[in-house]
């Protein structure tokens, strides 16, 4: 009966379509359209807002420069650490008695919404050290306390005054300042899906292995990681599309001051601040335009994985 | 079993169709109460029942004491404010506005925006509401009318002022140390004279100085800037870099720049450290080191407003005893303010703007404490204590006064002035590049 009526399926997804037609869809066109025309939406402007990006005309105000290389900072030096710290500690925990304990400490951060996030660790780097944990710690190991987030020095200065002081522009402390944050919130998520990939792995497989002889590095490097991979594959991409829309610790702790701004803060700046609508919408699409591969790296190994298990 | 489900999808459209028109029933019944009315408002227009969309900064402290100065007009009217209060009103007035949603009043402190939408034709001209421009004419000081003013026709007036002009200092270390406060003959060398004075004596550092305010870190600079721009150069430079015949690039403005560099990065000068520690030293905090026993720097520069952090931290501290202000040298007065713009004239609307533009709903917070009023109808001894009133005066009485030039450029202008004023504390060297970068963006 139900089969018969083609519309019946469509009445009942009609609400969710609906609201993603009004929400997501329409926002994108709007977005794309909006890229076009100038900064009140009235005139056609051809690629200007584009060239805008490009050529970053005005750094003072939207250094776009700046926030595509602080993206791609983001990016790599973010999903890399996270995966690699959330995988050693996956694989640890595995081996204690208090896993749970252990791995409920590294998840909890997790469970704080971003904006609180930011707030705790505005404070954690206060220049004062009487409230800034971060510069207690510092100065009572005799170095000099450091303006963590608003630090545009190179890292390796910091520590030993050796290097050239001006290295390119996402070198600087305060990036792996905001970095480190968004670190401290994921690998606990990184954590939780390696360690459940792991405790997949069959334990008459590792035994095999240990029985040819081999040591536990190699276990780790030549029969855990390569079956991990796929889970690794899956924990990165959600990490690099995470990176690449990060707004909210960027935007609480710096405001995108001292050369932090990403792309979406900037995006949010020229939009909903500076009224340049078709600057902020170029940037929008920008940001798509990087997502969009990520995603579908992401789904087609999802669907890989659904297909093959 | 198809018969059950379409059944039920019916009841909840039926449900949802009743909700709806109850809700509109809902709406009606305000509209009634517009028109019934029980006829006790002493105003001309019975406008009870109805509410003003008010949008602007205030929160905490500062909301309770703009509720207070709108609860006699509520009382009276019988109407309501609905107050929105956010730091980020830039953003939602420009996308409230530009989304065809304005609220009835904004109460914003930026007044670039605020030409941007008179520009535009989006603010209603003060003159739409009976009498309201007469009295704005009449009780406010002609450069706050000026301000007002777009295109000829004036739009806004201002409530809440602050002046930008104040040092502040504690007056009984001042005295047991015989350091001479400055006065408004003072010439900034004298300024400088004092904190060599004060340095070479090692008890104190001469000054805190703090610029960290998340976005508009860099603030306290572009004040200091200002300051020094306009004591030096005069009103008429400092109305052209406002409206773009003087560039940033102008000698006088580098030579502002460099003055505020003398005294913030001079070794010794800044009790917090290099510029890197100014730029993440957050701007209220910096009003504490000269207040603390025993005090830990000589002088803080922040507008009139510093008052309020400074008796919120030391509240056993008396104004005029424990801490003061001594004028800018110079005399010449900036100060920012915040100004008050409708969007409608509907009765409701005109009723609660004449009210705000009146001394007597003024003197309301004045009372309360933290308040400056430009509206000559609030009488200068009837501020809380010295420190307040001596603001007043100061604001008032200031034989150059100009608005504060970041608010005055706003939009990007604004947002580059404040990068580039952290910028040169962190590079000095390459203030001719940072002040091309600021006037670029204009």
């Amino acid at each position: 009966m139900i089969g018969r009526r083609w519309w019946v399926p469509w009445l009942w997804l009609a609400p969710g379509l609906a609201l993603l037609v009004v929400f997501l869809i329409y926002p994108v066109i709007d977005t794309f359209r909006r890229s076009f025309l100038d900064g009140k939406s009235e005139d056609f402007v051809g690629l200007d807002n584009y060239e805008f990006i490009i050529n970053n005309p005005n750094p003072l105000v939207a250094d776009t420069h700046s926030a595509l290389l602080n993206n791609f900072m983001w990016l790599t030096v973010f999903t890399v650490i996270t995966v690699v710290l959330g995988l050693v500690i996956a694989v640890l925990t595995a081996r204690v008695r208090y896993e749970a304990v252990a791995k409920s400490a590294i998840f909890i951060p997790m469970a704080i919404s971003f904006v609180a996030a930011a707030v705790i660790w505005r404070f954690m780097y206060e220049i004062n050290a009487d409230i800034g944990t971060v510069n207690a710690v510092v100065t009572s190991a005799g170095l000099e306390r450091t303006a963590w987030l608003q630090d545009t020095g190179a890292p390796q200065t910091w520590l030993t005054d050796v290097g050239p002081d001006d290295l390119p522009q996402p070198f600087q402390i305060n990036n792996f300042s905001l970095i480190m944050v968004g670190v401290w919130m994921w690998t606990g998520f990184a954590m939780i899906v390696l360690s459940a990939g792991l405790k997949g792995i069959s334990t008459e497989v590792l035994e095999a292995a240990r029985v040819d002889g081999a040591n536990e590095w190699q276990i780790f490097s030549r029969v855990i990681l390569p079956i991990l991979s796929p889970t690794i594959v899956v924990v990165a991409t959600t990490l690099v599309i995470q990176a690449l829309k990060k707004f909210d610790l960027v935007f609480v702790l710096t405001g995108g001051r001292f050369d932090t701004d990403v792309v979406a803060t900037l995006f949010f700046k020229q939009f909903f601040q500076n009224g340049e609508f078709g600057q902020g919408a170029a940037l929008a699409v920008v940001l798509l335009l990087f997502v969009v591969p990520v995603m579908v790296i992401g789904i087609r190994r999802f669907q890989f994985q659904e297909e093959t298990r | 079993m198809l018969h059950g489900r379409t059944s039920r999808l019916l009841w909840i459209l039926l449900a949802l169709i009743a909700i709806a028109a109850l809700a509109f029933a809902a709406c009606d019944d305000d509209d009634d109460d517009d028109d019934d009315g029980d006829g006790v408002t002493p105003t001309a227009v019975d406008i009870s029942g109805a509410s003003v969309d008010v949008l602007g900064l205030w929160g905490d402290d500062e909301l309770v004491s703009f509720e207070a100065l709108v609860a006699p007009w509520e009382a009276d009217t019988g109407a309501s404010m609905n107050f929105t209060g956010t730091r980020e009103i830039t953003s939602i007035l420009t996308t409230r506005v530009e989304g065809g949603d304005p609220p009835d009043v904004a109460v914003p402190a930026e007044i670039g925006l605020f030409q941007r939408f008179a520009g535009d034709g989006e603010v209603v001209p003060l003159s739409e509401c009976a009498g309201l421009e007469e009295t704005v004419r009449a009780n406010y000081p002609q450069g706050f009318i000026d301000l007002g003013t777009v295109d000829g026709t004036l739009y806004g007036f201002f409530m809440k002022a602050d002046t930008k002009g104040t040092i502040f200092y504690n007056p009984g270390f001042f005295a047991d140390n015989g350091y001479e406060p400055l006065t408004a003959d003072s010439s900034f060398q004298d300024l400088i004279d004092l904190s060599d004075e004060i340095l070479a004596d090692g008890v104190v550092a001469p000054w805190s100085h703090g610029e960290f305010a998340n976005g508009g870190t860099g603030f306290p600079g572009s004040d200091w800037i200002q300051q020094i721009l306009l004591n030096e150069a005069g009103g008429d430079v400092y109305d052209g870099v406002i409206d773009g015949s003087t560039p940033f690039t102008d000698d006088a403005v580098k030579d502002a720049f460099e003055k505020f560099g003398d005294v913030s990065l001079t070794d010794g000068y800044v009790v917090q450290g290099g510029a890197d520690i100014i730029n993440a030293t957050p701007f209220g905090d910096a009003t504490f080191p000269p207040f603390e026993s025993p005090p830990t720097a000589a002088m803080n520069y922040l507008g009139g407003f510093a008052s309020g952090f400074i008796s919120e931290q030391f509240p056993e501290a008396v104004p005029g005893e424990d801490f003061d202000f001594f004028p800018f040298p110079g005399g010449a007065v900036t100060g920012s303010a915040t100004i008050v713009y409708a969007f409608n004239s509907d009765d409701a609307t005109c009723s609660f703007m004449s009210d705000l533009a009146s001394a007597e709903a003024q003197q309301i917070w004045v009372d309360r404490g933290g308040f400056t009023s430009v509206n000559t109808g609030v009488g200068l001894d009837s501020y809380p204590d010295v420190v307040a009133q001596a603001q007043a005066e100061q604001l008032t009485t200031a034989e150059t006064f100009r608005f504060d030039l970041d608010d005055a450029i706003g939009g990007d202008l604004q947002a580059a002035f404040f990068t580039g004023v952290t910028d040169y504390l962190a590079d000095p060297d390459s203030l001719d590049s940072i002040l091309q970068g600021i006037e670029d963006a204009r």
